[in-house]
């Protein structure tokens, strides 16, 4: 067993969350707050720390970036949310953030996330090279003319529409069950890294 | 009360045990799985092995606490099969929760490989054989940064040293000098690697994903923008057992815990265990809905 406290207080704390399982207790809201608390206070210093110091503080106490001083006016602009007669002011910094992030994203998600995808689903001779290649790229054009168009609503689902739109829907209907299962495997990996902590670090039953 | 209709209104404590119990006893008493690579973690490791010696393995530690048991393994079983071929690494982390992570991998992997180091050469040093950059923001400013000098992007390293004067970054000044990003996620932060460094700067990009996400990244292996992915616990399982089969290979025979592959026996019971679940609830609502018609 560990003699380490730290190891201890997790412990503890991993027992605290899993009482909530049988029902909600005050251990499990203690360990719940005590850990919203927690990592705020560790984002807060980490910002602090290596993004504020270094980056605003240190760069205008040393009269190097002098103009870093109007980013900060503008970067707290936020905080006039709080005063209902100037909060119209928080659009600045919001504008700022939308007009850089938005033209710094959106042409390269366009490219990376539907041309580049558009291509994958194209089927060409050289596919064919290998029998499995091939289907499958035969497979995945299929499913995403079918599940696109079951997703088209300008028109009834109706003629050629209808059955193209039914092999969309056993797509989709694929795609939950890898998703399901997927996440199945997910939350027992998790519990399973809980438990090694428990019987391992804990309690020393597994090396 | 009929046992099918008792059977659907069982308290969902009682899962929860039999689930506890299933999870526990194979980790107590493991029966031995032998993980097989799959084509998405055996062509990331290939892609891994095969890459030019001057390029540098970069490993973003995107991941936070929660999620440490499933991607954990993955960066420490990546740590271990790069410094057994000799690469050079560099870490960084686009969450700050990782920070802690990103270091405790480090911090393990190169003490197994120092503590059984004879030479100066074996030995894995801090600057020269790794670097840790640490954490800074936005995403957007270090991706497109990194594009151009990374020294400019981390000005220091996690540990304060500056790191224009480290000798790794003598030859590791921007994405050209990158071999291959790994970014070990449970967000969409992989995505946000292809998005930048992939389609802007062609840097290939790895993928080490929570099995949640997994089936929404596989459209990304398709199309080739992920080079290859480790999809869960048992994608890490699998990087593990191919670095374990390298490390045959190389003549090192170290006794290296890992964590995915000791999973695995408690996996395969659970699995088992909730399909079953799924057959009896199945059976039974079928058999209670034909007798109320």
């Amino acid at each position: 067993m560990s003699a380490d406290p730290w190891t201890w207080i997790a412990a503890i704390l991993t027992l605290a969350v899993f009482s909530f399982l049988y029902k909600e207790n005050p251990f499990y809201r203690f360990a719940e707050h005590l850990f919203v608390g927690v990592a705020n206070g560790y984002a807060i210093t980490f910002y602090w720390h290596r993004v504020l110091v270094p980056s605003l503080i240190n760069p205008v106490a040393s009269g190097e970036k002098l103009w870093l001083i109007a980013v900060a006016v503008i970067g707290a602009l936020y905080f006039t949310r709080f005063i209902p007669k100037i909060s119209w002011l928080v659009r600045i910094p919001i504008a700022v953030m939308l007009g850089y992030f938005s033209g710094a994203y959106i042409p390269r998600a366009i490219d990376a996330q539907i041309l580049q995808q558009l291509r994958a689903t194209i089927v060409t001779r050289s596919m064919f090279g290998n029998w499995q290649f091939g289907l499958w790229a035969v497979i995945i054009a299929l499913g995403v003319i079918a599940t696109i168009t079951y997703f088209f609503f300008s028109a009834e689902q109706k003629g050629i529409l209808k059955p193209v739109s039914r092999i969309g829907i056993i797509f989709i209907m694929v795609g939950f069950g890898a998703s399901f299962g997927y996440t199945v495997m997910a939350r027992i990996s998790l519990f399973i890294g809980r438990l090694q902590f428990l019987l391992g670090d804990w309690l020393g039953l597994i090396h | 009360m009929k046992f099918w209709d008792r059977l659907l209104r069982i308290d969902r404590r009682w899962l929860y045990a039999i689930i506890w119990l299933v999870v526990m006893i194979p980790l107590l008493f493991p029966f031995k799985i032998k993980p097989m690579a799959m084509p998405p973690v055996t062509r990331l490791f290939n892609y891994i092995d095969t890459m030019p010696e001057d390029k540098t393995l970069v490993i973003s530690v995107d991941y936070t606490p929660d999620i440490q048991p499933e991607l954990h393994p993955m960066c420490i079983a990546l740590l271990r099969h790069a410094f057994a071929n000799h690469r050079k690494v560099g870490l960084l982390t686009l969450q700050v929760m990782g920070l802690g992570l990103g270091e405790a991998a480090i911090r393990q992997v190169t003490e197994e490989f120092n503590s059984r180091a004879t030479t100066h050469e074996d030995s894995i040093i801090n600057g020269e054989d790794y670097v840790y950059w640490g954490w800074t923001t936005p995403i957007i400013t270090i991706l497109l940064g990194m594009g151009e000098r990374i020294t400019n992007v981390f000005p220091v390293d996690y540990y304060g040293h500056r790191t224009d004067s480290l000798p790794i970054m003598a030859q590791l000044k921007n994405y050209d000098d990158i071999g291959i990003v790994v970014s070990i996620a449970g967000s969409s932060i992989p995505i946000s690697w292809v998005n930048f460094a992939n389609t802007q700067f062609g840097v290939p990009i790895g993928c080490g994903a929570t099995a949640v996400s997994a089936a929404d990244y596989y459209p990304y292996l398709n199309s080739g923008q992920f080079t290859g992915m480790m999809a869960g616990m048992k994608g890490a399982a699998e990087y593990e057992q191919l670095v374990a089969d390298k490390f045959d290979e190389l003549g090192i025979r170290w006794e290296l815990r890992r964590k995915g592959t000791e999973a695995m026996s408690s996996q395969t019971a659970a699995h088992i265990a909730i399909m079953i679940f799924i057959i009896i609830g199945n059976i039974a609502f079928f058999i209670t809905r034909r007798r109320k018609k």
